[in-house]
């Protein structure tokens, strides 16, 4: 992020809303960012609860195995200590429970941490738009009164010569 | 005159449009391949964790297909060092296209001056 500094008092009106625009289309960026990072988190999460269900006491178990969305066949747990995990780009790792569920762990913890990053940009975001609108604000109530004042002014004129 | 500095702008305004696409087009292409290098390098790091006799398999279609070890990391960072050098050389690029920009920007400046002179002046003359 650049560390630019602009002196919101030396922008115009049209400069300032460009600019609260601008900053709308990024704080949008980055809540839509934030929301994906949650919903890859959660899937991490829920990958490893069912680990959480797979133990040694389950082996042989009858399982019913979902070939389409509304048909199963029957199935036996036949390997409990193995899992295989898709990291990512069509590869897949055969991995004993253990290890697959401190993936998921560290998964999490690298999202929350990117989460954790994304948040004081975003609340920086707000900040600044605040601001932007602030001074938005003020020019366009100082624009009004210079325009009533004009006004004022132009029927005293004519006022005076009639 | 003034005829002759329209069909400059225009065509000068049409380069420049064409030049703005472009960068347009490769940004996204960069910020797509930053996508992919992400990916890549969690990748890789996950499989340097595994220990050597660790089946690896390769979805291929729909099949999964055994692999290596060792050449699924040697696949993986051959696709990192790719897509580095992609990296920089769309960076280059985008680099080259700023400054077309910028010099378009210019022209189309100049131009637009002369052609608002060239009709102060013509509604001065009528």
């Amino acid at each position: 992020m650049a560390a630019k500094q602009i002196d919101l008092s030396a922008l115009n009106i049209q400069q300032l809303q460009q600019l609260s625009q601008q900053i709308d289309q990024e704080i949008e960026f980055f809540t839509s960012s934030l929301s994906q990072l949650k919903m890859a988190q959660q899937k991490f999460v829920e990958s490893q609860d069912c680990l959480g269900r797979i133990s040694p006491e389950t082996d042989g178990k009858d399982v019913l195995v979902p070939l389409t969305s509304s048909m199963y066949v029957p199935g036996k747990l036949s390997d409990v200590s193995n899992v295989l995990v898709d990291i990512g780009t069509g590869y897949y790792v055969e991995q004993e429970v253990e290890n697959a569920k401190q993936y998921f762990q560290r998964k999490v913890d690298y999202l929350t941490k990117q989460m954790e990053k994304l948040q004081p940009i975003l609340q920086d975001k707000y900040r600044t738009k605040q601001a932007v609108m602030e001074v938005l604000q003020l020019r366009v109530q100082a624009q009004l009164a210079a325009q009533q004042q004009s006004y004022a002014a132009a029927a005293q004129t004519g006022a005076a010569k009639s | 005159m003034a005829e002759g500095l329209q069909k400059r702008l225009q065509g000068e305004l049409e380069k420049y449009q064409a030049v703005q696409k472009d960068y347009q087009k490769y940004v996204s292409a960069r910020q797509q391949l930053d996508a992919q290098l992400n990916e890549n390098s969690l990748v890789k790091e996950e499989l340097d964790r595994l220990s050597d006799g660790s089946n690896v398999y390769k979805m291929i279609g729909p099949v999964l297909v055994k692999q290596d070890l060792g050449e699924a990391k040697q696949t993986v960072q051959k696709r990192i060092d790719y897509i580095s050098g992609e990296i920089k050389r769309h960076e280059n690029t985008i680099k080259d296209l700023e400054k077309k920009q910028e010099t378009h920007r210019d022209n189309l400046n100049k131009i637009q001056h002369q052609f608002q002179q060239a009709q102060v002046k013509a509604a001065a003359r009528a």
